[in-house]
């Protein structure tokens, strides 16, 4: 017969634990060690996202670029490489929220469920790695349309407006992937969701001409989608002090304040999504 | 250990899954729950393991609400699923080790765990590899281990024999039994396999359409069934061969059918006297047998087609 023996044995209910808080941090890592582990596990996740706008942003940007006559002061290759941020982030956020789907189906959520934990815990994990993978592939992604020849116009304020741009747009793109992840039945039919949610907006947002060249109708549609301003924080963040993208949304003259509203809006939408994407792990979660 | 007090469950739809249930399980006792697909074990056990919520009644775990204190709940428990609940990209220690910090286990004694556990369910081999690579054995058995990892004042399993080959049901099944005879933990075990609740628990429920229709040890309810069977089957409508049964007193009230199968207790007299009688009426019939009574014929009297008026 085996014995099962627990040299260290003591009451569950006895345990000394830490603080609640220090409880809840410790958690978070643990879930967000595991997401990252499970990514790391499958690089498709990691590459896929990053592999079209690499190829459009080393490829055809500077194609297009040798074409199209930018305004005056305007590197347009530059101007295409943020552009594509606006598709990476997107993509990359997508393609986390298909592990999520796997966790539902086949995966360890359950055993996650049961854990002595918050179980929004669950969703902040996930969040976690899925910003710190956007922000590694945007990372790369600038690096190598700089190496290609883009000139970015980088101070610490203009990189502090970009990284809250991208962070926020991070965050409410991956919230929007849980949504569909909890909410769609199948991989098959996730991964048919995708684009358009992370592509179509990509054509209206300003990533390859401003606004102002769209007809009214798409114009007053772009404004209100949260790409247009990180596009355009993005922009005036490493590119474009004179904050031609956020003009096109605003029309006012003070660059800062424009900086600012968009800002807001982007937060806005990142926590509204993020409320969102709560409600819906919660409500799948437990029947 | 466990308290269930008219535990309900009403799904939105009006679907009632679970009208009220009531138990209690012991500390250190091993506890079955048994029911067919549908009776209503899983969503008990979810109650239990607070991933559905109750619509009526309460339950408590080691004196924990599973309702007002869930975190307290799950701290105390843990499940292993019906089906494979692990991160298959990720090796088998990286799955005990993510239970073990999720139940805020000191990762001295988590490492010290592992090594312990991993050798006693014979998966120390395997334990550094992707669980992709596993058998469905080593999975299972990965799963036990990682619950116990916590050392939870209650296990749950939840049909964790299903799905399997018989040789590795059977190996599962003395580990299993193992554990309970090392540990004084509380086991709440759903299972339709009626030889796993003989041979494990000490009481067993059986559930039937969201309510619980017995409840005591194997024995006793075995004993309600007399100390032998005779097992039937006919050609024709076994409700009328049943009535037929029932006027000569062959037959009594606890005498139920399954498909073409009339399963008789014997109250009185011999198994030879009563085969004698049925020989006499003329029953077309294509098998006739006598045994002893099993847990399934408990099971079946009160959850499968019941003939008895």
């Amino acid at each position: 017969m085996t014995t099962i023996t627990a040299t260290d044995r003591m009451p569950v209910r006895t345990r000394r634990r830490p603080g609640a808080g220090q409880d809840n941090l410790s958690a978070l890592l643990t879930l967000a060690r595991r997401r990252l582990a499970l990514s790391a596990s499958n690089p498709r996740e990691i590459f896929v996202p990053l592999l079209t706008p690499l190829l459009f942003a080393l490829v055809i940007a500077p194609a297009l670029a040798t074409l199209v006559r930018s305004a005056p002061g305007l590197d347009y290759r530059t101007y295409l490489a943020i552009g594509t941020a606006g598709l990476l982030v997107p993509l990359a956020c997508m393609f986390a929220g298909l592990g999520v789907v796997v966790d539902r189906q086949s995966g360890a959520r359950p055993e996650l469920l049961t854990a002595p934990i918050p179980r929004g815990l669950i969703v902040f994990g996930n969040l976690l790695v899925a910003v710190l993978v956007s922000g590694l592939q945007l990372g790369a992604l600038l690096l190598a349309t700089y190496l290609r020849g883009a000139h970015f116009n980088a101070t610490a304020t203009g990189i502090g407006w970009f990284v809250a741009a991208a962070g926020c747009f991070a965050v409410a793109m991956y919230s929007i992937a849980e949504i569909m992840a909890n909410r769609i039945p199948s991989q098959e039919e996730y991964v048919g969701a995708v684009p358009a949610v992370a592509i179509v907006p990509w054509f209206i947002a300003g990533s390859l001409f401003p606004i102002s060249a769209l007809p009214a109708g798409l114009t007053a549609i772009a404004k209100a989608l949260p790409l247009t301003h990180v596009l355009a924080l993005m922009r005036y963040g490493l590119l474009d002090r004179h904050g031609a993208g956020l003009r096109d949304i605003w029309g006012m003259t003070n660059t800062t304040v424009m900086a600012a509203l968009s800002t807001a809006v982007v937060v806005a939408y990142a926590i509204l999504f993020l409320v969102l994407a709560l409600r819906v792990f919660r409500r799948t979660a437990v029947r | 250990m466990i308290e269930v007090t008219q535990l309900g469950k009403t799904y939105p739809g009006g679907v009632e899954a679970v009208k009220g249930v009531d138990f209690e399980v012991r500390a250190g006792e091993v506890f079955g729950l048994l029911g067919p697909n549908g009776a209503g074990k899983s969503t008990t056990i979810g109650m239990l393991t607070t991933t559905i919520e109750p619509t009526s009644g309460n339950a408590r775990l080691a004196g924990f609400d599973v309702a007002k204190q869930p975190r307290e709940a799950r701290r105390v428990s843990s499940v292993v699923f019906q089906e494979p609940v692990v991160d298959r990209a990720l090796t088998g220690r990286r799955n005990l080790i993510l239970h073990a910090r999720l139940w805020s286990v000191d990762p001295g004694a988590a490492a010290r765990r592992i090594q312990n556990i991993v050798e006693v369910f014979g998966i120390g081999d395997v334990i550094d590899r992707p669980v992709a690579s596993f058998s469905g054995g080593q999975v299972r058995r990965l799963e036990i281990a990682r619950a116990l990892i916590s050392q939870p004042s209650v296990l749950f399993l939840d049909e964790p024999t299903v799905g399997l080959d018989t040789r590795i049901r059977y190996e599962l099944l003395d580990l299993i039994d193992d554990l309970r005879d090392e540990n004084d933990m509380t086991t709440l075990l759903t299972t339709h396999y009626l030889d796993e609740a003989e041979r494990l628990c000490d009481r067993v429920a059986i559930i039937s359409a969201g309510r619980i229709v017995a409840l005591d040890s194997p024995r006793a309810l075995l004993a309600g069934l007399g100390r032998e069977v005779i097992e039937l089957r006919v050609q024709h409508d076994p409700q009328q061969v049943l009535g037929l049964l029932r006027s000569h007193r062959i037959a009594g009230d606890d005498t139920f059918a399954v498909g073409s199968t009339l399963t008789i207790p014997l109250r009185n007299g011999t198994a030879g006297e009563a085969m004698a009688q049925i020989s006499e009426l003329n029953v077309a019939t294509t098998a006739i047998s006598t045994r002893p009574p099993t847990l399934d014929d408990v099971y079946l009297r009160l959850t499968g087609d019941r003939l008895a008026a």
